[in-house]
């Protein structure tokens, strides 16, 4: 009976007790949470994302996307912003304390070996899965992505004026996020805010100068992936259906189980058969952007 | 677990072997599998899975949110998401671990002749049982009026029962009066077992936008805040059933092993775990140790013992509240 079952999907995600190991507050009620959590950090891929018990006062959980891990030292890393109970709560624990977690969960980003100039764009807490996916390519090799990182509050790093040249970029448009510099990947930051060293513009503005200045062989290496505000992630998907390029953005809704369970957290997508309800927690949160944002 | 402890929990539902008297909840569990992505996650912890409302043609659902958290549980608004019975019996029961567990189709319908339809798809399936779910609280055109009137409700039943032979297992709604004489009724049109109780109607308001949190308005409660309402339920649809030896699916709110043995204790057989999952996806484990320890403490055999074995309070009147 058991024979030809498809059982892939079986003990793919664990249920870690993490003990906090730092929690950094930051300008505009942004958190850096790093925690232990072995399991997820061995298996976490770039797009994934972990299943938060905030507080044991709050029983549902919270989806937050994976930052970082060290799979060799067993910890994970988040970046959230507080916008509710949940979060409130979460930014209250301190290290030594226990946070029950779930993950990783969900499709991660695909790497398309063809394209070996990615275009990465994060917009505020979304900014967290483009930092995994820089660092998984790094660890590819071959790759050299360009990291476009926006942001209304101030930036949860403080920005360094990039080593790295990059085409099209307009005169002082030069902060760049240290980690990605360290890890010799290029990025630049895009704010209306007016920050020092920032692109005055949306992110899909600046994306938008670097690909025109790109010449053809190059911009035939590029894949856009974008995570953030719904309103962006239509606007990137939109810039790269102009430029033909492919296109994997990563998307929130509400969760209650996040295995696939209740199906509360469907978005509505395109597919060869007509519209669809596809849950964000395991169908997702990666979507090719043409089902999301094409028409029926 | 020990296999002697293994032993304890065992039991009979309706003919069926039940691993535990634990049964994961329709709609919490989509259609079978997806808790097993979860390691330490395993159906030998539970009796029965209870698969997604399933109707004669596939259905989208609602537009988000769909879910939100409340007070001590949760609003949903689903909209029986579903791909049609057809496809449910043709593609995914072929697929489902059947020597693990026992599953559990939950029928939905717009009609009578729709329940009746989904039953008969059903039957002609490896399915271990039929749960008919009269209260869907979510579906405009669906749920609402059946579970809330004693005749409708009957009339489903009978359609049901006249298409299938396989336990038929009927889910009372809590939005309605006589929750008794319902279940009273559906009896006599040849229910075999009851699932009490469905969520509760309830809504969320966003007071910036002051619009309600759920896409379609008005979701069902679940979780601990119901655990009152479906206690008391489950005692009233306790005094119909006992003397027919009829089992009932206790549920709603389960998130401890103390709240399992509650329902058990009020007079269900069974007992649901459904928003738990979401709060600790390795519940069941948790609840079965904590049934079997119990048993252990109080010179039980087996779970089946703890069944309705409720002490009323002498001076306990009928008169609520106050
Ligand atoms: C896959 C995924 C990855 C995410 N990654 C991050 C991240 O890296 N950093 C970060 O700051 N935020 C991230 N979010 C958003 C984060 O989950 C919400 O901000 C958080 O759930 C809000 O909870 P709250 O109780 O503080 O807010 P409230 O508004 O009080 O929450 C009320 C309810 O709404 C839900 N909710 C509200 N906003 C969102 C939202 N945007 N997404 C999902 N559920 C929401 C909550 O789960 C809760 O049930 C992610 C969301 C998803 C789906
Ligand atoms: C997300 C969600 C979806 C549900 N879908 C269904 C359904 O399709 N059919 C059904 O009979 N009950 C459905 N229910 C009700 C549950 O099966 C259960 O009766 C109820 O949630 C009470 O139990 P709980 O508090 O343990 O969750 C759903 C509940 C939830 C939370
Ligand atoms: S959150 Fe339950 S299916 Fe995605």
């Amino acid at each position: 009976m058991t024979a030809g079952l498809d059982r892939a999907h079986r003990e793919t995600i664990f249920v870690e007790e993490a003990e906090v190991l730092s929690h950094h507050h930051l300008e505009g009620d942004q958190h850096i949470l790093r925690v232990q959590a072995p399991e997820t950090a061995h298996h976490a891929q770039p797009g994934q994302f972990a299943h938060i018990r905030c507080h044991p006062l709050l029983p549902m959980r919270r989806p937050l996307s994976i930052m970082r891990t060290d799979a060799r030292k067993g910890w994970v890393e988040f970046l959230y912003k507080v916008v509710g109970e949940g979060t409130r709560l979460l930014a209250r624990r301190v290290p030594g304390e226990r946070i029950n977690l779930m993950g990783p969960i969900g499709r991660p980003f695909t790497l398309l070996a063809d394209r070996r100039q990615p275009l990465l764009v994060g917009g505020g807490v979304g900014i967290p899965p483009m930092v995994f996916l820089a660092d998984a390519m790094r660890r590819a090799g071959g790759y050299a992505p360009f990291a476009v990182l926006g942001s209304e509050v101030p930036f949860p790093f403080r920005a360094r004026p990039s080593a790295f040249q990059v085409p099209g970029m307009p005169e002082g448009v030069i902060g760049a996020m240290p980690l990605l510099e360290d890890w010799g990947v290029a990025s630049r930051l895009a704010s209306l805010q007016g920050y020092a060293g920032c692109f005055e513009g949306y992110v899909t503005g600046l994306a938008r100068l670097w690909l025109e200045a790109l010449p053809e062989h190059a911009r035939a290496q590029v894949a856009v992936y974008a995570c953030g505000p719904h309103p962006m992630l239509e606007a990137v998907a939109l810039l790269a259906g102009e430029f033909g390029l492919p296109c994997q953005v990563s998307l929130e809704e509400f969760m209650a189980c996040a295995v696939g369970g209740c199906a509360g957290c469907t978005v509505r997508v395109r597919t060869p058969d007509g519209p669809a309800m596809k849950r964000v927690c395991v169908d997702g949160p990666v979507f090719d952007a043409a089902a999301v944002f094409g028409t029926d | 677990m020990q296999a002697d402890d293994a032993d304890k929990l065992r039991l009979d539902f309706c003919g069926l072997p039940f691993n535990t008297p634990l049964v994961l909840l329709s709609g919490c569990v989509g259609f079978g599998e997806e808790y097993t992505r979860v390691t330490g996650f395993t159906h030998f912890d539970v009796g029965a899975v209870c698969l997604k409302g399933t109707t004669l043609e596939p259905r989208l659902g609602n537009p988000p949110h769909r879910v939100c958290e409340t007070p001590a549980g949760m609003l949903n608004a689903i909209g029986l998401q579903n791909p049609g019975a057809r496809y449910v019996v043709d593609e995914i029961l072929p697929r489902l671990p059947f020597a693990e567990t026992r599953f559990i189709a939950n029928l939905s319908g717009s009609t009578v002749e729709e329940y009746a339809e989904v039953a008969r798809i059903f039957d002609d399936s490896p399915i271990d049982a039929m749960e008919v779910n009269i209260s869907c609280p979510n579906v405009k055109e669906g749920g609402v009026a059946f579970g809330n009137d004693p005749d409708m409700s009957a009339r489903v039943t009978e359609a049901c029962r006249k298409v299938t032979d396989k336990p038929l297992i009927v889910k009372l709604s809590p939005n309605q009066t006589d929750i008794a004489e319902n279940a009273r009724r559906c009896l006599e049109a040849g229910a075999d077992a009851f699932a009490v109780i469905n969520t509760l109607m309830g809504m969320a308001i966003d007071i910036e936008s002051r619009a309600p949190v759920i896409g379609n308005n008005q979701g069902g409660l679940s979780g601990p805040a119901i655990k009152p309402v479906a206690l008391l339920k489950v005692h009233q649809v306790y005094q119909v059933c006992r003397d027919h030896g009829v089992p009932i699916i206790g549920q709603g709110g389960v998130a401890s092993p103390e709240d399992a043995i509650e329902f058990l204790i009020a007079g269900a057989t069974a007992v649901g775990v459904g928003t738990g999952l979401f709060y600790d996806p390795l519940l069941c484990a948790k609840i079965n140790a904590g049934i079997v320890d119990y048993l252990d403490r109080h010179g039980l055999a087996t779970v089946g013992q703890i069944t309705g074995s409720l002490v009323l309070n002498d001076e306990g009147g009928s008169c609520a509240g106050g």
